[in-house]
């Protein structure tokens, strides 16, 4: 269909559109007619990704002489695919309604791992493996080798692409990372050179968030970007979380001993700094400083000033580059040093270093760690609210969603949280207290390796699995708790009953596994027979859509394990700087993550499913809870 | 029913008394018996070779049983006709019968037309051929699964030696093969040169024993000793491969191993070290370390996957020719998936599909029903009588009207109109009389040169040209007949009703029009005879 939004004309795909997402659009429009950023929330299962899309597009179709450019970061590369086809149904559509004057060049953007079509160098174990055996082949001084020694072996993807120079371009069109790949293949061209030299004229890239929020990434690939931009953070409510992640470092013994390694071939004046780390490991006691302490300690040991610690990773870069070295995946623990170095020189506030000889858990095990913690969301996602004139956080769950934009210190243009409208009731909360002997249920720590919670958890799920049709999916809060939990339901025989129905698959902390796993339980799903998958931890990104999660089980509340210490640190930042409680933040913190596991199983509002929160705790959470899953599910 | 030809007495029972049926399982010790219930009570047992053809006759006999049930009567005239068919299959009469059961409407067309002598079975069913593609298409052959159930090692002691008793059944064994291509691949190469097959499962069940107990130090400590066993407590690398192969190909939708693979996501010692305590073992431990979650996974996969062994003809008690067969399919499988090019393609349509909201889209197909009319004849002499009728009804109301106009306005209106034409002259006849003639000369030509090639294949008709509606009015043979030779006489009145200066050129256009309908009679009676001729011959086809 096609409508007007004041001056814009917008083009979606789909000959139906849910009111929500008109007002979605409308408020979006606002904002990049404000040249501001905005906040929007609207709940999963009303078709987010594709009103933001069309809206975009559209927007940048109407001002032809000055299109604005999309960035759009999703926090994982499933999620990345999942854009990019509805992208181009979206691109499909605009295409036939208004001929090639629609045309885009839209692409998705991840590693060499991901992209490589080399079968020589993609078979390479890991993501390390896979940059390092590239590099072997496609490095400057390696191709200027082979020329006078034809012996040496170099990329003939790459070659090829160099070769082709100028005419190496992508015809317009969306590409997903398959089709990158596919187009590579076909071209004989290296998917990965070509898209990172696309991205600069594309009209929409799709990337993870790394690539804006990670200092050293969005140095490298996002420099290139116009102002006029607008960067979305979609699945945004744990944008606080990655942001903290990209500026916090730990390193461990073995980090050091590989450092040292890296070291010895490189012997530079780092050393001393890894020397000084090592003192810092021997510690018996937990310690925890202040940046700015520790760089002065650091003066006064080593003699490495602030100034100095501050370029160390791009010093190491042009170091490994001089060097000639292309096996970078043995260097990664030289980065992760040089890495803790450079941001310990920069930032003065918001961060504590955190030293522990064990894990609190395990006290006679030594494993000593030491912590560069982030306690501030906004500083690396501060740079990209100053370069780019919108950035749209979006996700189906930020309530309160006031304390975003103090979380991340920036002040939107338009802020607000869509209800979603049910014509007929699709979902089925439910908060379980008690099992079927009416004694409590929880995970509550003196009541988690309680037989008779145990038990009363198997039962809840026998019971589901013989009446609900298709696919179910359980969450855990830890992986432990779920391979403790499972064992005993194997050992008590609940387990068997429960496959008499379903086939059961498990998450693991092995990710191929897990994968495979995920695979298998959507073809058990697709053919009819049904099947319970469990997942460890209260991950989201995965869509338990339709047929695929007619019932999700939450087995427990997702706290945060709240005796670490990196997370006091948090909570005690939290507290001085923004006044926001322990306890709100931690209850928040769970409610986001179980509104956003249930919120999974929705997709439109013609799928339905139904939501069962095992934990007494949740009935005193549960108004907070019925807010998070968008406000309409009062029951 | 099949009738064994070497019994003495003939078993007929009818379908319709049989109310149940029972088997025994594959893989116990018991026969291949097929049980059959009946209505008033006492059963039929049938002891079968093998299971394979066992299972034949089950599933047959449980698709009789099942539409026996639901349609809740029989159709004895339809059971038996088709059954005389010499060009129809067993299974193909089977469907056209329970077709007709569905369907009321071709139940009542099959009467009137193959009963009425009109037409052949044949070709009646001819033209429905797309029916028939549907409707078999429509209940795949079901397939049998593994068992859902883990095979653990439950030691059954007696209490007071420490003694450790299992129990392996052929099944068990199947299953193990499947889930764990290592163990079958020590069994192919041990067995019977290296120990015997009872000494090869005490091994197992020992490496098994000794991971019921997740003492990753002891297991190895016994794995250092034994080289064998070692091989059952190890991790399974054929798995770990095979797992690499397959990664390639899952969806990516769920491809979370790609987001380990993306830049930046998750950079080793970044981010905060997460809650979970990591179980730390040292390194050599390490490939003796499983979790029940891995081998649960492997289970359910092997299950999902269906039976591979089974249907090839193995008997499950010869365990060697299990694992040589499962091997063989695992090969099979590997070579599909090299051969397999499209699966980019495909996995990208998949993600296109997926990536559609089908709640927002509008109705893909115009919101109308086709028009399906049981008799045209019918509806469209009723059609006719309505308009009659309604003519009938108005003409009272048309006198009037007519009277208002004098019959001098009228007389001067129509002059006007015919001096409007002498001004403008007739343009151009109603129709281009060339044109009109190569139309007509063409569909001769096509129901003359049908002729040759109707004699040689009955399926093939002229009719099956036209749309349904028309043709299924055209059936009504007889009365098309008594219709087109009344053409006779009007094409000779029309001759002679024009003046004889144009006489001749009408007389052109009437010619092929009086070719065709000799044409059409010419093959209305080869038709007449070949029928008769047909009833001929099986005078009890239609009974």
């Amino acid at each position: 269909m096609k409508f007007q939004i004041e001056d814009v004309t917008v083009y979606f795909p789909y000959d139906n559109i849910y009111p929500e997402q008109y007002s979605y659009m409308v408020e979006l429009k606002r904002a990049l007619d404000a040249k501001g950023h905005c906040l929007l929330e609207m709940p999963t299962g009303t078709g987010k990704t594709i009103a933001l899309l069309s809206l975009i597009t559209s927007y940048a179709l109407s001002k032809p002489s000055n299109p604005v450019k999309l960035l759009y970061c999703t926090r994982t590369v499933h999620e990345m695919e999942k854009t990019l086809a509805e992208l181009r149904f979206l691109h499909n559509y605009q295409v036939k309604h208004l001929g090639p004057s629609a045309r885009i060049l839209a692409l998705g953007l991840s590693s060499r791992k991901n992209l490589c079509v080399n079968p020589r160098v993609v078979s390479a174990e890991n993501r390390d493996s896979v940059d390092a055996a590239c590099r072997k082949l496609t490095a400057s001084w390696v191709r200027a080798l082979a020329v006078e020694n034809p012996n040496i072996p170099t990329c003939e993807f790459f070659e090829n692409y160099e070769k082709a120079a100028s005419d190496a371009v992508l015809p317009p069109g969306v590409y997903t990372l398959q089709d990158l790949r596919a187009f590579g293949k076909e071209k004989g061209w290296c998917p990965y050179f070509l898209a990172r030299h696309m991205v600069q004229f594309a009209n929409v890239v799709v990337y993870s968030y790394q690539y804006l929020l990670d200092p050293k990434v969005a140095g490298i690939i996002s420099k290139e970007m116009q102002r006029e931009s607008v960067v979305v953070f979609d699945e945004a409510h744990n944008i606080d979380n990655v942001c903290i992640e990209a500026l916090s470092v730990s390193v461990r013994m073995q980090t050091l001993e590989g450092a040292t390694r890296n070291l010895n071939r490189m012997n530079q004046e780092i050393e001393r700094l890894v020397q000084y780390f090592k003192g810092r490991l021997q510690t018996e006691n937990v310690e925890k400083e202040g940046p700015v302490t520790f760089v002065a300690s650091i003066n006064a040991q080593v003699g490495i000033d602030q100034k100095m610690l501050r370029f160390c990773y791009d010093r190491l870069h042009s170091l490994m580059l001089t060097l000639e070295i292309t096996d970078t995946g043995q260097f990664l623990h030289i980065q992760t040093i040089c890495d803790l170095a450079t941001l310990v020189g920069t930032y003065t506030r918001g961060f504590s270093i955190i030293i522990e000889p064990f894990d609190e858990r395990m006290p006679h095990i030594p494993d000593p760690v030491l912590q560069l913690c982030c306690h501030d969301a906004s500083l690396a996602i501060k740079p990209v609210f100053e370069r780019f004139q919108s950035v749209v956080i979006t996700s189906g769950t930020l309530s309160p969603i006031d304390l975003y934009p103090r979380l991340l210190n920036f002040n939107p243009v338009v802020s607000r949280s869509f209800t979603m409208s049910l014509t007929r009731d699709c979902i089925c909360p439910m908060v379980l207290t008690r099992g079927s002997d009416q004694l409590p249920v929880s995970t509550k720590y003196d009541l988690r390796s309680d037989p008779g919670v145990e038990k009363n958890y198997g039962k809840l799920l026998l019971e589901m699995v013989s009446v609900v049709p298709d696919g179910i999916v359980c969450f855990f809060v830890s992986y432990s708790y779920m391979d403790g939990i499972v064992n005993s339901w194997h050992e008590s025989g609940i387990l068997k009953e429960i496959m008499q129905h379903k086939l059961v698959f498990i998450e693991t902390q092995d990710v191929v596994e897990t994968t495979l796993a995920l695979d298998n339980y959507r073809r058990a799903c697709d053919c009819g027979r049904g099947a319970v998958f469990s997942r460890g931890k209260v991950a989201e990104g995965i869509d338990f859509d339709r047929h695929y999660g007619r019932l999700v089980i939450m087995f427990g509340v997702p706290f945060q394990y709240t005796l670490s210490r990196i997370l006091l640190a948090r909570l005690e930042y939290l507290r001085e700087t923004f006044q926001i409680k322990e306890g709100d933040f931690l209850t928040f913190d769970a409610l986001r993550q179980a509104a956003q596991c249930v919120g999974r199983v929705i997709r439109s509002k013609a799928d339905y499913g139904m939501m069962i929160f095992a934990d007494k705790r949740f009935v005193s959470l549960c108004t907070v809870t019925i807010v998070l899953l968008g406000n309409s599910t009062i029951k | 029913m099949p009738n064994d030809p070497k019994s003495t007495t003939k078993l007929n029972v009818d379908f319709k008394k049989i109310k149940g049926h029972k088997f025994t399982k594959e893989g116990s010790s018991k026969q291949a018996l097929l049980n059959l219930t009946q209505d008033q009570g006492g059963n039929f047992i049938f002891e079968f070779d093998s299971f394979a053809d066992r299972d034949v006759c089950r599933e047959y006999v449980a698709n009789a049983i099942a539409f026996h049930a639901e349609a809740g009567r029989a159709m004895p005239e339809a059971s038996v006709a088709p059954l005389n068919n010499e060009q129809l299959s067993r299974a193909e009469t089977e469907r056209l019968i329970k077709l007709l059961q569905e369907n009321s409407e071709l139940q009542k067309l099959h009467k009137q037309f193959v009963f009425g002598n009109i037409l052949t079975d044949a070709e009646f069913w001819a033209t429905r051929k797309k029916l028939l593609d549907k409707n078999d298409s429509r209940t795949p052959k079901q397939r049998l699964a593994l068992k859902n159930e883990m095979w653990t090692v439950k030691p059954l002691s007696d209490g007071q030696s420490n003694r450790v008793t299992f129990n392996l059944t052929p099944e068990i064994i199947h299953q193990i093969f499947a889930e764990k291509p290592a163990v079958r691949q020590a069994y192919l190469s041990f067995v019977p040169n290296k120990m015997s097959e009872k000494e090869f499962w005490t091994k197992y069940s020992r490496a098994e024993y000794l991971h019921s107990t997740r003492n990753v130090v002891a297991a190895a400590a016994e794995a250092a000793e034994d080289e064998e066993l070692a091989v059952f407590l190890k991790r399974d690398d054929m798995l770990a491969s095979e797992a690499r192969r397959k990664i390639r190909r899952v969806d990516p939708t769920v491809d979370m191993e790609a987001d380990k693979g993306d830049d930046y996501i998750h950079l080793p010692d970044h981010g905060l070290p997460n809650d979970e305590v990591k179980d730390v073992l040292e390194a050599h431990y390490e490939p003796y370390r499983r979790s029940f979650s891995q081998d649960l996974n492997q289970h359910a996969a092997v299950v999902l996957q269906g039976r591979v062994v089974g249907r090839i003809d193995v008997e499950l008690g010869d365990t060697r020719s299990v694992a040589e067969a499962l091997s063989r399919s695992k090969q099979a499988e590997l070579s599909n998936e090299i051969s397999n090019r499209n699966l980019e393609r495909e996995l990208s349509d998949r993600i296109s599909k997926m990536a559609e909201i089908e709640d927002l889209q509008g109705p893909q197909d115009p919101a109308v029903a086709p028009l399906s009319i049981k008799d045209p004849r019918d509806y469209f002499d009723s059609q006719q009588a309505n308009a009659l009728k309604a003519l009938g009804d108005t003409g009272s109301g048309a006198k009037p009207l007519k009277s208002s106009v004098s019959s001098h306005e009228a007389y001067g209106s129509l002059r006007d109109l015919i001096s409007d034409i002498r001004g403008t002259g007739l343009s151009e006849p109603i129709m281009n009389q060339e044109v009109a003639l190569k139309v007509l000369g063409s569909l001769t030509q096509n129901i003359s040169s049908t002729r040759f090639n109707l004699g040689n294949n009955p399926h093939e008709s002229v009719l099956d040209g036209l749309p349904k509606v028309t043709k299924e009015e055209l059936l009504h043979v007889t009365r098309l007949k008594d219709a087109m030779s009344q053409v006779y006489p009007k094409l000779q009145e029309i001759k002679e009703s024009v003046q004889s200066d144009f006489r001749h050129q009408v007389s052109l256009l009437v010619h092929p029009m009086l070719q065709a309908l000799d044409a059409a009679f010419a093959h209305y009676d080869a038709d007449v005879q070949r029928r008769s001729a047909k009833s001929g011959e099986r005078p009890n086809g239609f009974v």
